[in-house]
């Protein structure tokens, strides 16, 4: 019952709560639960809504970072060979593939009926485990025995903004807490310096759902994600306004200190205490922000093995940010970059744009995990990388080849704590219209990284609008095969 | 230990429920039911075990399902766990072993045990069957209009409401707090009734007015100031999600900022609430609706928009209708009838029918209909909207679409006579023209003719015809006629369909899974409407029938909850079962009552409550209080509420002497950090409108102002009855290097420079101190502030050329720069206060 935790968190942190303040009408029940509270739930230790908190069991991976690919590759030039598709390239779609599906854009395929489209790239085999990789992504293909690939994944939506919070929240309507959220929320943070949950972004186009799709719902701000901007002050307001030197600004945050300290005692609210602990953490944070960001720190052949330059901004040079954060704490990285709707049209689409967005990501996805597993941190960190759908086996009726949205199959892949690596999950049939074995969903995925994290996705809850919520809504099963 | 030898001793109730299983049911097994038992058994056993599909003949739905039980018999016995189905099959002691996705948390099995024990209580309406009344539940009753307990004379209490407050604190032993200083009295009904900051002035003569009378001159000057309506009303478009941005991924600008001002107007004029429902319901349904009345519909015009390609219109309309009734079912209603979309309500009397009954009411706006998935398309998508342009900029547009109606027509001929030329253009051209060209059109020039798509010809067609210089010429006179379109004001507001829409109840909520057909109604469980074919209209005064009792509870209890941090009942968007009860049911129904019995005056309800000693009281913390009553429910004191995200806004601007006054008008785009906008304009306003109240900023919603926020700022993207009051590290970085915060405190500089001309450094610390927080600094606290402003004057007088860099505001010619810059610094402590962040 977390519902007893927000009790004892709202006794001592009044409005600590918002929308879920639990008042005196359910004490007497509270107390009823509450050893069973003390089982089923983290213990929050009040007032530090970070404060680090064990898990439910013990846990495999102690922090996460995730590469979302936004706009959703297409598995069938990235990670799922069909030579089917090939031999069948430019032919009608069979009738019983098409009949009682919805598609996005479904009115285009009214006038003109979309042809089979064979896979735009060559595929090969590698490693010893044999997973056949397209040939844009070299890095990746070299590090495939590091890797678990899903290939059964289905989702609901195939609307880019609805998929994405779906995969980051677990719903497709807005509200839900995202699942960095819920991460913080259950186990705390381990970072003095810097926050529990940071979010990257990169790729020139629109993420589409923005800040939705890492705030934290109906949970307390305290656990939304805190996004790094692309500028040279990632972090907002890090920077002392020009002209006050470091000595006149420790001397602003000390006066500030001591005149809430004198208030606090005054009027005895500690929530001016926890306001004295968030100034504290800001002036550090003034001093552990730049040193995390400056990748100048770095050797040469670590940046070269990202593709990453000092003071620019890339996808490169976020996932090194992130191993820098998960290094010093940080328990839950989320990186989108953006670029993968490839339809078809000049901005978007499988002839040059995939190839540029490949180059982009490639590389440096293949160094988070390389460089993870030669500082040892591989073991207890998960890695996760994919996006919120899939793509048709049809082409588009376009200027240039490009695919539609499909929600009926896509891949991702998994490495580090926990995974059992060297292995496919599910099977897609031959064109790579449907799933043929071990459908996966959505809320496996988040039930999954819970778990991995040791924390039990139907016990990791939060009382709003009169009933227990979680990540996983009402479904979610681990993903036993994937598991080590 | 197991939790069971916990329960005995703290609940008495249920044991006595055990005693005769069956029922009727206490409260307090219904309520242990509700809580510890219903969300397992909707969440882990209704998936399969539900009314429709029966799963091995069991549905867990109702009492009476457990009681039937399934192919293997009865689920449940009452009173007797140890012979009941469902027990063993959780506990995994028999050959039968739920839920199939894995053991239930142990807590879940011994609260199900400990259910079937006291003999399965289960609510009354619930067991019965949907459609019928939950008569035991309180808020569905009718408001009575309790009389105020009688104390004795010369008490503490004052008004009606005290006397509710003080019956309740004597019940639990508990004493109130003696009455706020005048300067904190001031600051607290300036903050809460105004948004901004007292004048050291105003806050003086308070201070020394010793008219009886004094505190209530004050409530009125204040309740008059139309800065009011600015505050209150920004209470008001929380409910709304007003937003100047569509939502979804394109999330486009939209124009809907005179509804926002229509709020503060209706708010400053005291515009009775049912009315104010009413028009913003259903105002253009009202008969000869003024144009005031059809822009107060944008209320529900605020819903998201979605344009992003590929989209299916019809069913982000059916979502925006899905909105309509939750927002209006919790703003109102206090009830979440959005639960019932997909299936009957599980905790309230509400059904999957009703719910789309409901919507039956909202499902007849003349929008989205049509095909939106081109240019043309995408302009008519806000439709309808209310223009407000001068007869000449209707002219003027008139005369300038004609003219591009022309021109177009021209331009259309034109190219038509040009397409002969484009076989000879093709085969004309040379390697390095083709390189020139863009790769989808070089892919289609390697393809024969005879093969190429339709789509794919066109590409090739408009590659032509862009080389041409006539058709650019033509191109370019066309976008320039094109800017000299007038911009005239819009704003989105409601219409009705001639002929109505047909509603049916969506499968699964599937808006292309369409049930039986329904026809506009209200929920069984509330009053009846007894109108044969009601309309939206039907449905607003509806709402604010006097034979409503939810309506009113639900207003007073939201207002409530802005000046104590907490409502009445604590669960402000939900009066349902699982909602909390209210601490105080008979002060709450006194002021439902006392506010439809006003004429539901607005600012009459603010006056009962600002007048009233409980609101008066102290905030201090008290030790005695905070065993008894930790979260203060009881109101033996005042909560210290940290101001919302604007407010913090708009009092570091009251106390900058910045603030610019303007009420209404376009939204405005204050200084934020760089980078935050990747994709959104953002033209940093200048002038006045940089220094705008926090209400005024504009809100993209998927990128907005970080400031907002980073404070707490609902997202705008459905209701919000509560805003969250976090703490973070981020919100500190904002106040100390922000470049508008540092703007502020140079502002804050610049008057204290005015304003204490010649005085000494304590003086003018003093004058800081009475400007920010309404009050004198004690002696440690004016030595801490004197300190620091000699400290940062030392430095700045030794590196000058930091103090002016330091100073990005304009500042006069004779000032002294390194102590403008000190003062900043100072300035800036005192916008980083709790305090001054804090309503007291």
């Amino acid at each position: 019952m977390t519902h007893r935790q927000q009790q004892l968190l709202g006794a001592t942190r009044r409005h600590f709560l918002g929308d879920c303040f639990v008042g005196l009408g359910s004490v007497a029940l509270g107390g009823l639960l509450a050893e069973s509270a003390a089982q089923a739930a983290p213990s929050v230790q009040p007032p530090n809504p970070l404060a680090p908190r064990p898990p439910h069991f013990t846990a495999k991976a102690k922090r996460v970072v995730y590469l979302f690919m936004s706009g959703a590759p297409s598995q069938f030039e990235t990670w799922l060979w069909r030579p089917k598709l090939r031999e069948l390239d430019g032919q009608e779609t069979p009738d019983s593939f098409l009949d009682g599906k919805r598609f996005a854009f479904m009115e285009r395929f009214t006038e003109q009926r979309p042809k089979l489209l064979g896979p735009q790239r060559d595929f090969r085999q590698h490693g010893q485990s044999g997973a056949w990789v397209s040939d844009v992504f070299p890095h990746m293909a070299s590090i495939v025995d590091e890797m678990a690939f899903v290939h059964s994944l289905h989702t609901e939506n195939f609307n880019h903004a609805p998929a994405k919070l779906f995969f980051n929240t677990g719903s497709t309507r807005y509200g839900r807490p995202s699942m960095g959220s819920w991460i913080t929320y259950g186990l705390g943070s381990e970072a003095s310096d810097l926050p529990a949950f940071v979010v990257l972004r990169s790729g020139e186009q629109n993420l589409m759902g923005g800040a939705n799709i890492w705030g934290s719902g109906f949970l307390p701000t305290a656990y939304q994600g805190v996004e790094f901007l692309r500028t040279s002050d990632p972090i907002p307001n890090l920077s002392t306004p020009r002209g006050f030197s470091r000595r006149q600004q420790r001397a602003r945050v000390e006066a500030v200190r001591e005149l809430n300290q004198a208030r606090l005692e005054a009027v005895g609210d500690p929530e001016i205490a926890t306001r004295i602990a968030a100034y504290e953490l800001a002036y550090r944070m003034q001093s552990s922000g730049p040193e995390l960001m400056d990748l100048a720190s770095e050797s040469q052949s670590t940046l070269d093995l990202y593709g990453a330059v000092p003071g620019e901004s890339s996808f490169a040079n976020n996932c090194l940010v992130a191993r820098r954060l998960l290094e010093r704490g940080t328990r839950f990285v989320q990186l989108y970059h953006t670029g993968w709707d490839h339809h078809g049209n000049r901005v978007n689409n499988l002839a040059d744009k995939l190839d540029e967005v490949a180059l982009e990501v490639d590389r440096a996805s293949a160094a988070l995990v390389t460089d993870l597993r030669q500082r040892g941190l591989l073991e207890d960190t998960l890695v996760v990388w994919g996006g919120e759908f899939g793509r048709t086996p049809m082409g588009e009726i376009q200027e240039l080849p490009g695919r539609n949205h499909h929600i009926e199959n896509f891949p991702m892949w998994f490495a580090g704590a926990g995974i059992k690596a060297g292995q496919t999950v599910g099977e897609v049939d031959d064109l790579g219209f449907f799933i043929t074995k071990d459908p996966v969903e959505v809320h496996d995925v988040q039930a999954t990284i819970l778990h991995l994290l040791g924390l039990d996705h139907t016990r990791l809850t939060f009382r709003h609008q009169g009933r227990e919520f979680r990540l996983t809504d009402i479904g979610g099963r681990v993903i036993r095969q994937l598991l080590a | 230990m197991s939790a069971r030898l916990l329960i005995w001793p703290l609940f008495p109730a249920l044991a006595m429920a055990q005693a005769t299983p069956g029922p009727p049911f206490s409260p307090e097994g219904i309520q242990f039911f509700e809580t510890a038992v219903r969300p397992t058994l909707h969440s882990q056993c209704s998936q399969c075990h539900n009314d429709r599909l029966r799963t091995s003949g069991l549905s867990v739905a109702s009492r009476q399902g457990l009681l039937e039980g399934g192919n293997r018999g009865p689920a449940i016995a009452p009173g007797n766990p140890g012979g009941s189905l469902l027990l063993s099959a959780v506990r995994h002691a028999g050959a039968l072993q739920m839920p199939a996705g894995g053991k239930l948390a142990e807590t879940a099995v011994v609260a199900i045990e400990r259910w079937i024990e006291i003999g399965a209580p289960w609510p009354e309406a619930a067991a019965e069957g949907r459609g019928r009344p939950a008569r035991q539940h309180w808020a569905f009753e009718a408001i009575s209009r309790p009389e105020p307990p009688r104390l004795a004379e010369g008490e503490w209490a004052e008004s009606p409401i005290d006397r509710f407050v003080l019956a309740r604190l004597r019940s639990a032993g508990l004493r109130p707090s003696p009455p706020a200083s005048r300067e904190t009295l001031i600051r607290r009904l300036y903050l809460d009734l105004a948004g901004v900051l007292p004048t050291p002035g105003e806050v003086s003569a308070f201070a020394e007015d010793g008219r009886p009378d004094a505190y209530q001159r004050l409530v009125e000057r204040v309740l008059a100031s139309p800065h009011y309506g600015e505050r209150w009303g920004r209470h008001w478009l929380d409910m709304a999600r007003y937003a100047d941005s569509n939502g979804y991924n394109a999330d486009g600008e939209r124009q809907i900022w005179m509804y926002r001002d229509w709020v503060i107007d209706a708010l400053n004029r005291d515009l009775p609430f049912d009315r104010f429902v009413v028009e913003q319901l259903a105002g253009d349904l009202l008969p000869n609706p003024s144009r005031q009345q059809l822009v107060a519909t944008g209320f529900h015009r605020n819903t998201l928009l979605n344009l992003e390609g590929g989209v299916d219109f019809e069913q982000y309309r059916v979502e925006s209708v899905v909105d309509r009734v939750d927002v209006t079912g919790i703003a109102f209603l206090g009830l979440s009838l959005g639960c019932a979309r997909c299936h009957d309500h599980k905790f309230d009397p509400i059904s999957q029918r009703e719910f789309y009954e409901f919507f039956a009411f909202f499902n007849n706006i003349d929008e989205l209909s049509g095909d939106f998935n081109n240019q043309e398309g995408r302009a008519r998508a806000f439709e309808p909207v209310l223009e407000f342009g001068t007869e000449d900029q209707y002219r003027r547009r008139d005369a300038i679409r004609a003219q591009l109606e022309v021109m177009k027509r021209e331009q259309a001929a034109y190219q038509e006579s040009l397409l002969e030329r484009q076989p000879e253009w093709e085969s004309g051209l040379s390697p390095d023209q083709i390189a020139a060209l863009p790769l989808g059109v070089r892919r289609i020039l390697r393809t024969a003719p005879e093969e190429r798509l339709t789509q794919r010809a066109g590409v090739l067609r408009n590659a032509f015809l862009a080389q041409d210089l006539g058709v650019q010429e033509r191109r370019k006179a066309i976008a320039a006629v094109t800017a000299l379109l007038p911009e005239i004001p819009r704003t989105l507001v409601m219409r009705e369909l001639p002929v109505a829409r047909p509603t049916h109840v969506l499968v699964q909520g599937d808006f292309l899974r369409k049930g039986e057909p329904v026809r506009p109604a209200t929920p069984a469980v509330l009053p009846p409407m007894e109108i044969d074919n009601p309309t939206r209209l039907d449905l607003a005064r509806w709402l604010v029938d006097r034979r409503n009792p939810l309506t009113p509870r639900v207003t007073v209890n939201r207002v409530w909850q802005r000046y104590f941090g907490a409502g009445i009942v604590a669960t402000s968007n939900d009066f349902g079962s699982q909602g909390e009860a209210p601490s105080h049911p008979g002060l709450l129904d006194w002021l439902a009552a006392d506010f439809v019995d006003s004429g539901w005056s607005m600012k009459r309800l603010h006056r009962r409550i600002v007048t009233s000693a409980t609101y008066r009281q102290q905030s201090l913390h008290r030790d005695d209080l905070a065993e008894a009553d930790p979260q203060n429910r009881l109101l033996g004191r005042q909560n210290r509420l940290r101001v919302e995200s604007e407010i913090v806004r708009d009092l570091a601007l009251s106390a900058s002497g910045l603030l610019a006054g303007r009420i209404g008008g376009p939204s405005v785009f204050p200084a934020q950090p760089p980078g935050v906008m990747i994709r959104k304009p953002w033209p940093e306003s200048k002038g006045a409108n940089r220094y705008r109240r926090g209400m005024y900023t504009h809100f993209w919603r998927t990128s907005p102002h970080p400031g907002l926020m980073l404070f707490d700022s609902p997202d705008a993207l459905t209701i919000a009855t509560r805003r969250g009051r976090s703490t973070t590290p981020l919100q500190a970085l904002t106040l100390l290097n922000d470049t508008g915060f540092h703007e502020f405190a140079q502002g804050l500089a610049l008057r204290l420079r005015a304003e204490t001309q010649g005085r000494d450094i304590a003086d003018r610390a003093t004058h800081a101190f009475r400007i920010c927080l309404g009050r004198d600094p004690s002696a440690p606290e004016l030595q801490g502030l004197v300190s620091l402003a000699a400290g940062q004057l030392d430095e700045f007088t030794t590196h000058p050329e930091r103090a002016g860099k330091a100073l990005t505001l304009s500042v006069p010619d004779d000032a002294d720069r390194p102590e403008l810059a000190a003062w900043t610094a100072v300035g800036s402590v005192l916008l980083n206060l709790d305090e001054f962040i804090t309503r007291e």
